[in-house]
């Protein structure tokens, strides 16, 4: 998508006015000292070296800055200090507002004097855009700005006024230029990181943030050479994450209202949690959690992302005048290097499809073992699996193997095969949900999980819904498995104890307080049927046919063509199945379910469920 | 071992070619295309329907995925059909076309048009689904074309064998605020970085007939018998005429398909005026909002070729130009395009 070769050769370009600025700044720091013992010495600007004042508006050259506004004002209509004394600014604003003027003219864009202050209120404003502009030093020349209600002539000792004024905004200005040499360190790491990669002294990144609301073109796009050797399979992450480049997937999370939504309201309402903590944002896409958390008053924040997309975060935290809180690091977590040893807050969105798909959770799991202080804050804290059972004959019929038997008139049953082998992400209907409970059979508590517990056996039991309409005489048709996301506010005490949380909480109850109302600290999202759809939906499991519905399916397949009489014998067929279900009278469905990685494919997912004398394997991919 | 070798041969192919090919090894995309009834049902009736065209002849089916074409050439009497498939969804084509009965009918063969031998040295019918979206993106239809300079006998045919896009302007204030207004804002934040990203990816998505604001305007038609690879980057100068008052977001494209071989001709369109696709329409978003008043026209300019770097993509401009005697709404601007 949106060609990745043009985006690193972009980025720095942008990021230019930022470096330049710094750098100018701290070239300028001398010249302003300069100019601070001019005044103080006598207040003249004659110190041998006149500096010609070039005109804001043309190309005329004055020998000082009054007679340029003058010339400005007569000639062009633009009367500077008229505009500053409306607008009430400093020395800083006039340095703004010449840089503004400058930008515009050198852009060819008209000058007015209609100028607001959030017009000046860009940081762009303070960098030079001429240098050693003469107009910014001869700024101190400029007669004092009256006080908006008071009058003029303000009286004696106004020289000293003057003085203790300028070492007021001197010391304004030093602030101002720590602060941004801060951003200029910063700018400057990721400047030697973009150089490094693209010079080929680090390998190219190989894995990113999300997968999450990838479509399903895109998805089948990217999955290349599946099942390839090592080496092959490093090649086509890349160009499956330089595929994601593209705004789509993006959009669509941070349009999942129930997703962002949740990680905002946990941020914004525990802001006493981030305030002056240092955060760890892993995968962090476009940055919108780093932006939360900068906006929380995080004093520092570390957003790492492997995929092409860190270079649009860059811009729009630049774009947000948070350049100097947040730092964009690009390339897997586990190599690339933090500024700090440790982290206060390790905040990501690494769930994917069944939680657990192409998941980034090992990786914050390595995070937090090796940055995460001992009382540091996991968001979010817990995360679970739920499992329903489900049935829909006419949607089976549309989508499974029966839409093969027939497609204008020809078999084509040949495209069925494997059709009960992978799981599908959809957006199920809870009217077709045949159970009425739902199993919570895994929870993870993110202070202890360890990587190894991301594949696990678990126990499961539903009860099949009895007497309510005629679902009950359908046969199960599959299980629908989904996921429940916590944000706790609790820091554990001691970390290898975790948070505690009751194994089957429900994401839409906990985070309501004792009287039922929304809790403010607590946040919690479900995935699942009854919630608003999420971009990650639900994961069906449909369940193939039992080994004795296979054989006679064979045997149909094997003496097919005999019109008639043989569909008779189909839907005589058809009803025996579900006769024999009924007479099972499966009123519970016990079972276990088993979450691991397919070998040689740690991003891909298996799930395989014993249930009721039966078991299936399904894959995620 | 078959499906061994062909996979071995993706592999050897540029990763934008990989790609390309294994998109179509999966089922979902095959249902998706089976189950768009406009497409299937058209093909169906332009072939079934023209048994005196089909008639012991020799069909080559390019592109041939699942088979179905094949297998509707020999419902309408072919005396043989070849179908050619890069990818390996061609080993599922040949269970398929063996369950039919066909086997003796249609020889499938996995491979590229261009490096294969067909058993044939001249076929009498070409039969193809080649189009994507906007017609031309991700299309085979260059390969269609080496396939008639290669295989077609004079006087053959080739279904289908005529294909026009088509271009209006289109009132879509809302849309355009959710989907390119979206970047303003974020949750409070500026995200304008991705706003120039969305601006240059034209969407592909179903479109109101209600919508449009002009007359649509055929922007490009190729004659299949004629035209070469040439053709399919081209620039053409077009103007839309306004039919109400209304504002301008974007121009929509969509692409109509002809069978004129056919003894009654078949046509069928991916337009917002009719039916659903899997196609649907291709919107191009201006940056500025045209107002326009009934009766004016709207000059525009389209320039479409493809990328240099990969072929499949499209690189894509649009000019466009209100030129009205009130000073204040005329406009002129250009968009640059990519769909990839």
């Amino acid at each position: 998508m949106a060609s990745s070769s043009t985006q690193p050769a972009k980025v720095p370009e942008d990021n230019d006015p930022l470096g330049d600025s710094a750098s100018s700044a701290a070239d300028d720091d001398e010249g302003w000292n300069d100019v601070e013992e001019d005044v103080e010495e006598d207040g003249d600007d004659d110190d041998g070296e006149t500096q010609q004042v070039i005109s804001l508006l043309d190309d005329r050259v004055f020998p000082d800055v009054m007679s340029m506004l003058v010339h400005c004002r007569e000639k062009h209509g633009f009367d500077f200090l008229g505009v500053r004394q409306h607008l009430q600014l400093d020395f800083h604003g006039c340095v703004r507002l010449v840089n503004f003027i400058r930008q515009r003219a050198h852009e060819g864009l008209p000058v007015s004097e209609d100028i607001s202050s959030s017009d000046l209120d860009h940081e762009q404003y303070l960098k030079p855009v001429l240098d050693d502009d003469a107009v910014i030093i001869g700024l101190f020349d400029l007669p004092e700005l009256t006080p908006p209600d008071a009058q003029v002539g303000g009286g004696g000792g106004e020289n000293e006024a003057l003085v203790n004024d300028l070492l007021k905004r001197n010391s304004e200005l030093q602030e101002e230029l720590a602060r941004v040499s801060a951003q200029y360190e910063n700018y400057r790491a990721t400047v030697s990181q973009t150089l490094d990669e693209r010079w080929g002294d680090v390998a190219e990144p190989a894995e990113s943030s999300k997968a999450g609301g990838a479509p399903e073109k895109e998805k089948a796009k990217g999955m290349g050479g599946e099942g390839n050797g090592e080496v092959k399979k490093e090649d086509d992450s890349k160009s499956y994450w330089e595929s994601y480049a593209g705004v789509d997937i993006h959009e669509t999370m941070l349009k999942d209202a129930v997703r962002t939504d949740a990680y905002r309201d946990f941020i914004y309402n525990n802001k006493h949690l981030f305030a002056g903590k240092t955060v760890l944002d892993i995968g962090c896409g476009t940055g919108i959690l780093s932006m939360f958390c900068a906006r929380a008053g995080a004093s520092k924040v570390l957003a790492v992302d492997a995929s092409a997309i860190i270079h649009k975060a860059r811009e729009n935290i630049y774009h947000n005048n948070l350049s100097s809180t947040i730092t964009c690091l690009s390339g897997r977590i586990e190599e690339v290097t933090l500024p700090v040893p440790q982290v206060d807050i390790i905040v990501s969105e690494w769930m994917g499809y069944g939680l657990l798909f192409e998941a980034m959770l090992p990786s914050v799991l390595w995070a937090r073992d090796r940055y995460l202080t001992p009382q540091g804050l996991m968001v979010p804290s817990h995360t679970s699996l739920w499992l329903a059972p489900v049935a829909d004959p006419v949607w089976v019929a549309d989508n499974g193997p029966d839409f093969w038997a027939d497609v204008y008139g020809f078999d084509m049953r040949a495209m069925s095969a494997g059709i009960f082998d992978d799981a599908r992400v959809l957006h199920w209907p809870t009217d077709k949900i045949c159970g009425t409970a739902a199993a919570a059979f895994k929870m993870l508590d993110l202070y202890t999980t360890t990587a190894a517990d991301l594949q696990f056996t678990a126990p499961f039991s539903v009860t099949l819904e009895q007497g309510k309409n005629e679902k009950n005489k359908d046969p199960v048709d599959g299980f629908l498995v989904w996921f429940d996301t916590f944000f706790s506010p609790q820091a554990p005490a001691d970390r290898m104890q975790g948070v505690p949380l009751a194994a089957d909480a429900k994401a839409l109850e906990w985070c309501l307080g004792a009287d039922g109302k929304k809790d403010q600290d607590r946040v919690a999202f479900t995935t699942g049927p009854w919630g608003t759809e999420t971009h990650w939906k639900q994961a069906l499991l449909l369940f193939g046919l039992d080994k004795e519905d296979k054989d006679k399916a064979a045997k149909k397949g094997d003496n097919d063509g005999k019109a008639d009489a043989e569909d008779e014998e189909k839907k005589d067929e058809g009803a025996e199945v579900v006769e024999k279900k009924e007479e099972q009278g499966q009123q519970e469905i016990r079972g276990e379910i088993t979450f691991s990685a397919p070998e040689g494919n740690a991003r891909a997912l298996d799930i395989w469920a014993v249930w009721n004398g039966r078991s299936q394997t399904w894959a995620l991919r | 071992m078959e499906l061994d070798a062909a996979e071995q041969q993706l592999k050897g192919m540029a990763h934008s070619e990989q790609h390309y090919f294994n998109s179509y090894n999966h089922h979902g995309i095959h249902e998706e295309m089976l189950k768009d009834e406009v497409r299937t049902r058209s093909y169906m009736n332009a072939i079934v329907q023209n048994k005196h065209l089909f008639k012991d002849k020799v069909v080559l089916d390019v592109g041939c995925g699942t088979a179905i074409l094949s297998m509707f050439a020999v419902r309408a009497g072919a005396k043989h059909v070849i179908g050619v498939d890069m990818s390996t969804i061609i080993f599922k084509a040949k269970e398929i076309v063996a369950v039919n009965g066909m086997a003796d009918k249609i020889t499938l063969i996995q491979g590229k048009m261009e490096e294969i031998e067909i058993p044939f040295p001249k076929v009498d019918i070409i039969i193809s689904e080649w189009m994507g979206y906007f017609l031309l993106y991700e299309s085979m239809l260059d390969t269609v074309l080496y396939a008639r300079d290669r295989y077609l006998a004079k006087d053959g045919l080739i279904f289908p064998d005529k294909a026009t896009i088509f271009m209006c302007g289109i009132e879509d204030g809302e849309y355009k605020d959710e989907k390119i207004g979206f970047w303003d804002s974020v949750y409070g934040f500026d995200y304008t970085p991705l706003k120039e990203t969305a601006l240059s990816e034209p969407l592909v998505d179903n479109v109101e007939v209600k919508a449009a604001v002009t007359d649509p305007t055929a922007v490009l038609t190729l004659d299949l018998y004629k035209c070469t690879t040439a053709d399919l980057a081209f620039e053409v100068p077009f103007k839309l005429s306004c039919r109400r008052d209304d504002f301008v977001h974007a121009l929509v494209a969509w692409f109509d398909i002809d069978f004129t071989a056919c003894h009654k001709p078949i046509r069928f369109s991916t337009g917002p005026h009719t039916k659903y696709t899997h196609w649907k329409q291709t919107v191009f978003y201006f940056k500025d909002v045209l107002t326009v008043q009934q009766g004016e026209e709207v000059s525009c300019n389209l320039l479409v070729r493809p990328n240099d770097k990969n072929r499949r993509d499209l690189d894509i401009k649009i000019d466009y130009k209100l030129d009205t005697q009130d000073a204040t709404r005329r406009v002129e601007g250009a968009c640059e395009f990519k769909m990839c």
